[in-house]
Formats: structure tokens, C-alpha cells, sequence
């Protein structure tokens, strides 16, 4: 009874939490984070084979404390303008609770002002697209603080892209060609069987 | 009076009642009664498993579309590709059953797009991605098979409620797919393969169960309740009709063109629907893809009751009021249909919009049952053709409505959806200009002219020539049959002047 009581109270400050969790505005962070990733401008990378090396660390210029807050660092894989175009669900909104332009985390780490890099492997599950990578900085409660990211203000400059497994495999091919063929085939067989069904009812019964 | 040449079948004993046709006159459910029940779960599994292959790829769009790098307009495009294909098919799937029977025609149309589901495992484009959307449509044209199918089993008093169950358990598939679908990708998944490979292997399930349904189709079916087709034909029972004059007879019925119209905004939104509803949630309510599914898929499941529970009220009202009946009861529940839809667009709350969208569901569904109450009387001769051109109908308005409303960004989807209410309303209205001389229309009663019987409208699709042959046995039986759609006011006063002595098959 206890135990369903806690769980209760934890549900609902859970809820809580999520519902504080969700009103923070993209535009109200500052860039206190630099980031650098790995690829060259115009790389491609290829899925389940390649790998990103990111490095980040506190932008010292700004004014000393504005990283008291911070707790955690979440790196993520974010796509470019150009991968947006005509895919609203990748869509870029103010709010980052509804923003789908980060879709793939590659770590998430405790925050420390000093230099930190993380080699990531791309995932075989990465589509096909043009990215770059960015930083948040969250707080105790989850809440993000701050950022940063490899590119420009307008998502322009140093993007690279990742090629896709395409997920076939020969064994796919072949199944599903030999499942194909024996289709049509069981239906001429098919057609011939009542065919021949056919001839001897036409004697008079 | 029996064709000279035909032997008169040895009365061959059915597990249920039948009239003169051998028609069952009752709708038993839940037995596996050779042939008529039988035939009757053999088709609406077979019809369920097109729709489950045909809508497979709507709730795993977010796996495909990055696997394949789709934009929305791809995806907007096979969704139109995937309904367009069966407009035609549809069509020449009425044809072929008037040639050569369901059993053959449903078995060969399913064995033929198989491959086109088992291929798109290997889809690698949005242009592939496009074609196996296209070539997997044409299976519901299945749906026309079906239709035939109950036709030729049961007798007008239950024709709809057949009609009505077996239609609306197969468009169930369309709602099933999206639950059935990513448990079979999750499980794939979860056994280890990666996302991009998980789905395409999924697609072999919809497949396999394709093709094994056309396997019993040729095992366990047949045409009609005493025989194949093609048996019949060969010992001159049924005999072999011209193609030319069957497609004449249903093309030159106007009833048969403003039931395509009408179908269109009953069975065409019903497509159009399952392919945008669930993206719809997700956008404007921000809930979750598996929660959008759950909602999309609670659209086409109602079908398990809508519309088996329109074809039983066509029947309902046919018992009083005759085919007269048939149509207010038509026109009354599509106009509903399109009034809600008009308000699902302007619902801004969440559990309100869900409500709506199931009541609109629920008459939607029930339209579409109603319709094929209607459909079978329209021809005797055509009659695959007339279920062709309806069934053809309704794709062709789930082609328009997505075009006009749902391609691109001219109207945001909940504007699109008030639209598409309003045209909904509007298409309807031609029902009032069906009008049966023998029974009458929305506002006209029955012509008491002379020449107006069930017998003469039947009748009117043979020649003299073809008279003479005795081609016509078959109207004949149906026209007497059909009488029943006078209603009961009339039906128990009026005998027709060359009504025969009953026959001791038929039920009073």
C-alpha cells in the first residue's frame, strides 16, 4: 500500500517535472558552449562504419557564473536546413519541447567547464541527411540552460552528411523474389489444375 | 418452366434455407455452412488481408520515410498511388467476375499483386516506394469479388447485412494494419535486426498471409451454390455471356453512375481518411506516433460493426418500406456523415475531436453499407460490372479528396477536413434521382403504368433474340425474388399479372 502511494507521489512529480520541462524557448538560450566535431565541411560519413569525435567546453568570455547550473551536457545530431525542406517532422519550433530538429543523441555527460570530447559511433539507424552537432547544458532538474553547436547562427556552415544503410540484404532480395515467382506460379498451376478439372465434366452426367 | 437442354439440378440439399435460386435467405454468422457461409468467410478474410497489405505502409512511415529519404510530397504521392490503382481495377474486376467468376477472378487478382508486397521489402526510393504502394492497391479489388460473391449466395431479404458484414470485416484491415504492423516491426526489431531492416522484413507477413488466403480461396471456394462457373457454363446451365453487352447494360444504368458518385464520399473518405487521420493527431495534438496510431486505428476498427449495421439497416428498412426505404435511410446517414465531418474540422479539444471522429466513423462506415444494399437490385444481367463501377467509384473520390484537400500546403489539414464535409454533403444529393419504375425513388412513388413490373425491368437487359435462347433464366428468378423490395405495405396487395405460382422453394 505504501509502496502504491510512492509511486502515486513520484507519478505526479513526474508529471510536474514534465510539464516545467517543456516551456524553455530555443531563442532565450545563450551560446555559452563551443563546440567542434570531427567532419570536414561536405564530409559523408557512412553509417554503422564512421565515427564523430566531439569536443566541447565553456566559452570563457562570458561573465563568470553564468555556468553555475549547469549539470549535464546532452550532445546531439541535429539536421540541417536542407534535410528540413518538405519533412514537417523535422521541423524546427522556438519551443524546444515540440523542436524536432535534434532527433539523435550521441552522449550525454556531466558538465565540466574544461575540454571533454566523446568519440560516437553513427548509428545504423542515422537516415539519410545533411547535420551538424549540438550541445545542450541542463540544469538540475533537466531544464535546458545553454548551448552550442558546430555551426553558424543560420545552420549554413560546416554541415557534413551521413550515408544510410539502405537495410536490404541479398538474403531479403532473394526471398523475396523466389516468393514473388512461386506466386504467379501457383496460380498457373492453378489455372491449368481446372483446366483440366474441366474436360472430363463436359461427358452428360 | 425449365430451359430446354439444361437438366434441372437434383435438388441438392444446403445446410441453410434457400430460395430459387439456391440463395441462402438466412445470415447464419457464425456457421461454416457449405457454400453459402463458407463463401462467405473465405471472402471477407481474403478481402481483410488486401486491405492489411494495402495499408501496411502508412503506420511504419516514420521508419520508411528516413530509410528511403521521403519527403511529405512522396509520401502524399503514394499515398494518392496507392488508392488510384484500383479505380480501374475495380472496374475490370466486375467484368471478370461476370465472365468467370469470383472464385477465380478474387484468387487470380490476389496471387498477382502478391509479389507487389513481397517486393516492397526491397523498395530503395521514393519512386519504388511509389510503384509497390501502386501495384499493392490493386488488391482491393478484391472488394468487388466479395461484393459478387454475396450477391450470388444470398437472397435480396439478406443480401445487405451480407454484403454489409463482409465489406465492413475486411475494410477492418485497414484499421488492424496499423496495430499489426509495428508489433511485427518491434518484435523484429526487438529479435535483433536493425530498424532499416526490421520493416522490410515486417512486409513478408502481410504477404504470406495474402497469398495463403487465395490458396483457400482455390481450395475451399466456389462460384455460386451450385457449382463453378465454368462448370455450369460447360453444362449449359449458366450460360457464357457476351462481354460487350454486359459492360453495355452497366454502363448505360444511370443509377450505376450516381452510386459511383456517392460512393466516392462514403467509401472514398473512409480511404482517404486512413490515410491522413493519423498524422493528423500527431501534428495538432502533439500526441505521441503509437498513441496516433492506436486513435487511426480505432477509425477502421468501428468497421466491425458500422457497416455490417448499415447493411442491416438497408435490409430493416427494406422489410417496411421497400427499396424506397433503402435510399432515405442512404441519403439520411451520408448527409450525417458529412455534417460531422464538418465538425471534426472545427473540434479544437482533444478527447471532443476523438469523439467526433468516432461517431463520424461509425456513419461513414454504415454509408457505405447502405450503398451496397442498394447496388445489387440496380442489375441483374451487369451486375459485376455495376458493383465495379461503384466499387471503382469510391476510389476515385479518395483520389479526389486527397488531391483537392490533402496534397501540399494550400489548406491546413483541419480546413481540408471541413471541406471536404461540406463536398461530402453536396455529392450526396444525387441519391434523390435514383427512381425504380417497379418501386419508386426518394419522392416518387412506384409507376403504375403498365410495363413497370420487377419482371420488365429485369428483363429489359436481354433481347428477344437472346430471350429465345433463354439466356434470361436467371433475371427471372431474381426478379421474382426482388419483389419482396416493394415493402410490406404494397407487397402483400399487388400481384403482378404473369406472377407465377410460388415456388415451393421459395419462403413465404
Amino acid at each position: 500500500m505504501a509502496a502504491r502511494r510512492t509511486l502515486l507521489a513520484s507519478l505526479v512529480l513526474a508529471c510536474l517535472a514534465q510539464a516545467c520541462y517543456g516551456n524553455v524557448l530555443f531563442s532565450s538560450l545563450q551560446r555559452t558552449l563551443i563546440v567542434s566535431a570531427s567532419p570536414q565541411p561536405g564530409q559523408v560519413l557512412k553509417a554503422g562504419e564512421d565515427k564523430i569525435t566531439v569536443t566541447w567546453r565553456y566559452n570563457e568570455s562570458f561573465a563568470a557564473g553564468t555556468d553555475s547550473a549547469y549539470k549535464t551536457v546532452n550532445v546531439k545530431l541535429c539536421y540541417a536546413p536542407v534535410s528540413q525542406v518538405d519533412r514537417a517532422w523535422r521541423k524546427t519550433v522556438d519551443n524546444l519541447a515540440k523542436d524536432k530538429t535534434c532527433q539523435h543523441a550521441i552522449v550525454s555527460k556531466p558538465y565540466s567547464p574544461a575540454n571533454q570530447s566523446y568519440e560516437w559511433l553513427v548509428q545504423k539507424d542515422v537516415p539519410e541527411a545533411t547535420y551538424f552537432v549540438r550541445a545542450y547544458a541542463l540544469n538540475a532538474e533537466g531544464v535546458q540552460v545553454g548551448f552550442g553547436q558546430t555551426t553558424d547562427k543560420n545552420k549554413t556552415t560546416d554541415l557534413f552528411a551521413v550515408q544510410a544503410i539502405s537495410g536490404r540484404h541479398a538474403s531479403l532480395d532473394i526471398a523475396s523474389v523466389c516468393f514473388s515467382a512461386f506466386s504467379v506460379v501457383s496460380l498457373v498451376g492453378f489455372f491449368l489444375a481446372e483446366k483440366r478439372k474441366a474436360k472430363p465434366s463436359s461427358a452428360p452426367n | 418452366m425449365e430451359v430446354a437442354g439444361a437438366e434441372s439440378p437434383g435438388r441438392a440439399k444446403f445446410a441453410l434455407p434457400v430460395d430459387s435460386e439456391h440463395k441462402a435467405t438466412v445470415f447464419r454468422l457464425f456457421s461454416l455452412a457449405s457454400p453459402h457461409m463458407r463463401t462467405f468467410h473465405l471472402s471477407w478474410v481474403s478481402f481483410f488481408a488486401c486491405f492489411v497489405s494495402t495499408f501496411a505502409a502508412p503506420p511504419l512511415l516514420p521508419v520508411i520515410r528516413d530509410d528511403l529519404n521521403l519527403t511529405a510530397t512522396d509520401i502524399g504521392n503514394a499515398g494518392i498511388a496507392s488508392v488510384s490503382g484500383a479505380v480501374f481495377a475495380r472496374v475490370a474486376m466486375g467484368t471478370a467476375c461476370d465472365l468467370f467468376g469470383p472464385r477465380l477472378a478474387s484468387a487470380s487478382l490476389i496471387l498477382i499483386t502478391a509479389p507487389a508486397v513481397y517486393c516492397s521489402s526491397i523498395a530503395n526510393s521514393a519512386t519504388s516506394f511509389l510503384l509497390v504502394r501502386f501495384f499493392t492497391g490493386f488488391s482491393l479489388a478484391t472488394f468487388v469479388s466479395t461484393q459478387f460473391w454475396m450477391s450470388s449466395m444470398f437472397s435480396p431479404p439478406v443480401v445487405g447485412s451480407a454484403n454489409g458484414v463482409a465489406a465492413g470485416w475486411g475494410n477492418l484491415g485497414g484499421g488492424a494494419t496499423q496495430l499489426i504492423m509495428p508489433l511485427v516491426f518491434g518484435i523484429i526489431r526487438d529479435a535483433g535486426a536493425v530498424k532499416f531492416t526490421a520493416w522490410r522484413i515486417a512486409f513478408f507477413v502481410p504477404a504470406l498471409f495474402q497469398m495463403l488466403t487465395a490458396f483457400m480461396i482455390m481450395f475451399f471456394g466456389q462460384d455460386m451454390p451450385d457449382g463453378h462457373v465454368r462448370k455450369l457454363q460447360k453444362s449449359g446451365e449458366k450460360p457464357k455471356d457476351e462481354f460487350s453487352r454486359v459492360l453495355y447494360h452497366g454502363a448505360t444504368n444511370y443509377r450505376g453512375w450516381i452510386l459511383a458518385l456517392t460512393y466516392g464520399y462514403s467509401f472514398g473518405v473512409e480511404l482517404t481518411i486512413d490515410n491522413i487521420i493519423a498524422e493528423y493527431f500527431y501534428d495538432r495534438f502533439d500526441l505521441k506516433l503509437h498513441t496516433a496510431g492506436m486513435v487511426a486505428a480505432s477509425f477502421g476498427l468501428a468497421n466491425a460493426f458500422s457497416r455490417p449495421a448499415g447493411g442491416w439497416l438497408s435490409d430493416a428498412m427494406s422489410r417496411r418500406f421497400g427499396m424506397r426505404g433503402r435510399l432515405w435511410a442512404l441519403w439520411a446517414v451520408q448527409t450525417t456523415e458529412g455534417v460531422l465531418c464538418v465538425v471534426l474540422g472545427r473540434v479544437r479539444s482533444l478527447g471532443v475531436s476523438v469523439a467526433v471522429m468516432i461517431a463520424f466513423s461509425v456513419f461513414v462506415q454504415a454509408a457505405c453499407g447502405l450503398t451496397f444494399g442498394v447496388v445489387p437490385f440496380v442489375s441483374r444481367r451487369s451486375l459485376g460490372v455495376i458493383s465495379g463501377m461503384t466499387g471503382g467509384g469510391g476510389n476515385v473520390g479518395a483520389v479526389l479528396t486527397q488531391l483537392i484537400f490533402f496534397k501540399g500546403s494550400k489548406y491546413s489539414k483541419e480546413t481540408g477536413i471541413t471541406l471536404m464535409g461540406i463536398m461530402i454533403i453536396c455529392c450526396t444529393l444525387p441519391i434523390t434521382l435514383i427512381y425504380f419504375p417497379q418501386w419508386g425513388g426518394m419522392f416518387c412513388g412506384p409507376s403504375s403504368a403498365k410495363g413497370t413490373t420487377e419482371e420488365d425491368y429485369y428483363l429489359s437487359e436481354w433481347s428477344d433474340k437472346e430471350r429465345e435462347k433463354g439466356f434470361h433464366q436467371a433475371s427471372l428468378k431474381f426478379a421474382d425474388n426482388s419483389r419482396k423490395e416493394r415493402g410490406s405495405r404494397r407487397g402483400e396487395l399487388a400481384t403482378a399479372p404473369e406472377e407465377k405460382s410460388s415456388d415451393p422453394e421459395q419462403e413465404a
